[in-house]
C-alpha cells in the first residue's frame, strides 16, 4: 500500500534531527484496589479498621520504566494483555499522572481514538462537536474552521442537527472518530482498536489515520497484531507486568515476544501435566 | 481541515503529584475560571438535559415550585392549621432557594461519576463539572423567580423595594452550594453511597431548615433550639429570603396570664450578620473544597 510506504518513509535514518518527542524517567502507575473496587462507605470503614501496610491492595500497572522517543521515531508497544500497555498510553495522553517519576511529551499529544462514548445526548450532533472542542481545549476560532470537515467526514446527512440520542451506534461512532481524528497532533498515540462502524466507514477511517501517521512527529501505537508492526513503526518495546522487558527493532522485538509467548504456553502445558499427574497418585496411596 | 500551526511546540511535562495545598488551590481556581467556555457549553447541555422530555421543558422551573407550594399550603395550613398571614408568600420565599439548592447538589454529586468514559478519554479540569451544575441550577432558579412574580400578584401589598436584595442574599447561598457541590462531586467518585443518600439528607435538612416555619418563632421560648438550629446556614439564608419577600414575625412569650403574642412586620432588611458570617465560612468552605478535589482529582481516571 503506498500509504504505508510513506509510513516507511519517516522511519529511521532520513531524520536528522533528533529532537525528543517523548521522554520518560522511571515511570510508575499504581492503582488502589481498594478503590477500584468501587468500594461502598461500609466496605472502607471496616477496611480503616484493619489496615494492613497495604501492600496487597496496590497495583503497578506500570514500575521503573525509562523510555524516550525522538521527533520522527514510532513505536510499537507490545505484550501480553493487562501488562500495562494502554496504561501507558493513558499515562501519555496525560489522563492518568504518574506516581513515580517524571514525563515529558514535546508537542500536541492526540487523544485517545474513541471519543463517542462522551457524547451528550440531548445535544445535536453539532453541539456535540463544539462541545468536544470544548473538552479538548481547542480555542473556538479553530473549532470553527475544523467543523465542516468533521461534519463530512461523518457522512451522518441531517442527522447532524438531530440529538444525539436518535444516532444509531454506528452514527454515533463515526461521528466520535470524526472529531477524534480532526485534530492532527505532533505525538500521535494509537490504541488498536480501529475498526469503527460498517466496511465502507473502516477503510475510510483507516485511510484517515494513516493519514494522522504520516503527519504527525512521532507515534506510539499499541498492538496485538504483530504482523503490521514493522509496517508502521521503527522502534518496538515489549511490556510485561508492568516492566519493561526490551526495546528494540520491530522484528527482534517481535521474535522475542513469540518466543516468550511459547516458553510460557510451553510451561503452561507443562504445569496442566503436573496437575493431571498429581490425582493419579493420590488415588493410589 | 488542518489547523495552521504557527504555535510553537508546546512541552509538558508531568510528574508525581507532589504540590502544596496553596498551589492546588490557586491550581483549582484557575481551572474553575480558565475554561469558561467548556463551562458554558455544559451549563447549556446541562439546561437542555433537564426537563428535554417533557411536554412543558423548562416552564417546570416555573411550575413545579408552584405545585411544591400547593402541597405544602394543605398540609400546613389545613392539616396543621397554623395561621400565618399570606402563608403561600412565606413559603414560597423557602421553596425556590431550596429547589436550587438541592437540584444544584444532586446534579453536581453525579457530575464526575457520570463522565467516567470520557475522564478516562480525554485530560480537561474536571472541577469544571460540578461547577456547571451549580452554574446550570443558578440558571434555572433566575428563570424560577418567573413563579414568584406570579405569587406575587396575590400579595401586591407586601412587594416592597427590599426584594431588590434577594440577589445578594441568592450570591451567599451560590458561594455555599458550590462549595458543598465540589466536594460532594469528588467524594461521591470514592463513595457511591453519597448519591443514594443524599436524597434523604436533603429532605431532612430542609424540614430542619425554618422554610416552612420561621424561626424567630420559637427564639423566645425555645432558645436552645433556636441556638442550635441558627448554626444551619439555611436558618440564615431562609430568614433573610423571607425578610426581603415576605417580612418577619416574632413572638412575645407570654406568661400566666397573658397569652403569647405573634408580632408580624413588613418586608424589612436581610439577616446581615448572618449573611456576612455564612459568606465569609463559605469562602473558607470552598477553598477547602478545592483542595479535596484537586487532590482527588488524579485518582478518577484510575478508579472509575
Amino acid at each position: 500500500m503506498t500509504a504505508e510506504a510513506e509510513v516507511a518513509a519517516i522511519g529511521p535514518g532520513d531524520a536528522p534531527r533528533r529532537e525528543p518527542a517523548i521522554d520518560i524517567t522511571d515511570l510508575g502507575i499504581r492503582y488502589d484496589l481498594r478503590l477500584t473496587k468501587r468500594t461502598t462507605l461500609k466496605g472502607s470503614i471496616a477496611g480503616m479498621f484493619r489496615r494492613s501496610d497495604g501492600s496487597e491492595n496496590h497495583f503497578w500497572a506500570l514500575r521503573h520504566v525509562n523510555l524516550s522517543l525522538a521527533q520522527g521515531e514510532s513505536l510499537a508497544v507490545v505484550g501480553p494483555n493487562g501488562a500495562g500497555k494502554s496504561t501507558l498510553l493513558l499515562a501519555l495522553a496525560g489522563i492518568l499522572q504518574p506516581t513515580e517519576g517524571d514525563i515529558q511529551t514535546h508537542g500536541k499529544v492526540s487523544t485517545l481514538l474513541t471519543l463517542g462514548a462522551g457524547f451528550e445526548v440531548e445535544l445535536t450532533g453539532r453541539d456535540n462537536i463544539d462541545l468536544a472542542g470544548a473538552f479538548l481545549g481547542i480555542p473556538q476560532a479553530e473549532m470553527d474552521d475544523l467543523t465542516p470537515a468533521i461534519i463530512e467526514f461523518a457522512d451522518i446527512g441531517p442527522f447532524i442537527d438531530a440529538p444525539v440520542r436518535t444516532y444509531s451506534s454506528g452514527m454515533k461512532a463515526r461521528l466520535g472518530f470524526s472529531i477524534a481524528t480532526a485534530i492532527t497532533p505532533d505525538i500521535l498515540l494509537l490504541d488498536e482498536v480501529l475498526g469503527t462502524g460498517d466496511q465502507t466507514f473502516r477503510s475510510r477511517s483507516q485511510v484517515r489515520v494513516r493519514e494522522l501517521v504520516t503527519k504527525a512527529r512521532a507515534i506510539v501505537l499499541v498492538t496485538h497484531d504483530l504482523n503490521s508492526i514493522s509496517d508502521f513503526c521503527n522502534r518496538a518495546i515489549l511490556i510485561e507486568k508492568g516492566r519493561l522487558i526490551a526495546e528494540d527493532d520491530p522484528k527482534t522485538i517481535v521474535a522475542l515476544y513469540r518466543d516468550r509467548i511459547a516458553h510460557q504456553k510451553l510451561l503452561a502445558e507443562e504445569d496442566a501435566q503436573r496437575f493431571a499427574t498429581i490425582p493419579r497418585t493420590d488415588s493410589g496411596s | 481541515m488542518t489547523s495552521p500551526s504557527s504555535e510553537a511546540i508546546a512541552s509538558t511535562r508531568r510528574r508525581a503529584p507532589k504540590e502544596g495545598s496553596g498551589a492546588l488551590i490557586r491550581a483549582g481556581l484557575v481551572d474553575m475560571f480558565g475554561r469558561r467556555r467548556l463551562t458554558r457549553y455544559l451549563v447549556g447541555a446541562d439546561i437542555k438535559r433537564t426537563h428535554a422530555d417533557t411536554l412543558f421543558g423548562q416552564l417546570w422551573w416555573i411550575i413545579d415550585p408552584l405545585l411544591q407550594m400547593g402541597v405544602y399550603i394543605i398540609l400546613v395550613t389545613i392539616i396543621f392549621a397554623r395561621k400565618t398571614p399570606d402563608y403561600p408568600l412565606f413559603i414560597f420565599a423557602a421553596i425556590l432557594p431550596w429547589k436550587w439548592f438541592s437540584t444544584s447538589l444532586n446534579d453536581a454529586t453525579l457530575s464526575v461519576t457520570g463522565r467516567q468514559q470520557l475522564i478516562r478519554q480525554i485530560q480537561f479540569p474536571k472541577i469544571v463539572l460540578p461547577s456547571a451544575s451549580v452554574i446550570a441550577g443558578t440558571l434555572s432558579f433566575t428563570f424560577g423567580l418567573v413563579a414568584l412574580g406570579v405569587v406575587y400578584l396575590f400579595y401586591l401589598d407586601r412587594l416592597t423595594a427590599w426584594i431588590l436584595l434577594l440577589p445578594i442574599i441568592a450570591a451567599v447561598q451560590f458561594l455555599f452550594t458550590m462549595a458543598m457541590a465540589i466536594l460532594l462531586s469528588a467524594l461521591n467518585a470514592f463513595f457511591r453511597d453519597i448519591q443514594n443518600v443524599l436524597r434523604h439528607f436533603l429532605r431532612l435538612w430542609f424540614y430542619l431548615s425554618p422554610g416552612l416555619y420561621s424561626l424567630s418563632a420559637i427564639a423566645g421560648s425555645h432558645k436552645i433550639v433556636y441556638d442550635i438550629l441558627s448554626l444551619n446556614p439555611f436558618a440564615v439564608l431562609f430568614d433573610s429570603y423571607r425578610s426581603v419577600i415576605w417580612g418577619s414575625d416574632y413572638v412575645i412569650a407570654g406568661s400566666a396570664n397573658v397569652a403569647s403574642v405573634t408580632v408580624y412586620l413588613p418586608p424589612g432588611p436581610p439577616n446581615w450578620p448572618g449573611l456576612v458570617i455564612v459568606a465569609a465560612g463559605s469562602v473558607v468552605f470552598m477553598l477547602f473544597s478545592i483542595l479535596v478535589f484537586k487532590r482527588a482529582e488524579p485518582a478518577f481516571a484510575r478508579i472509575l
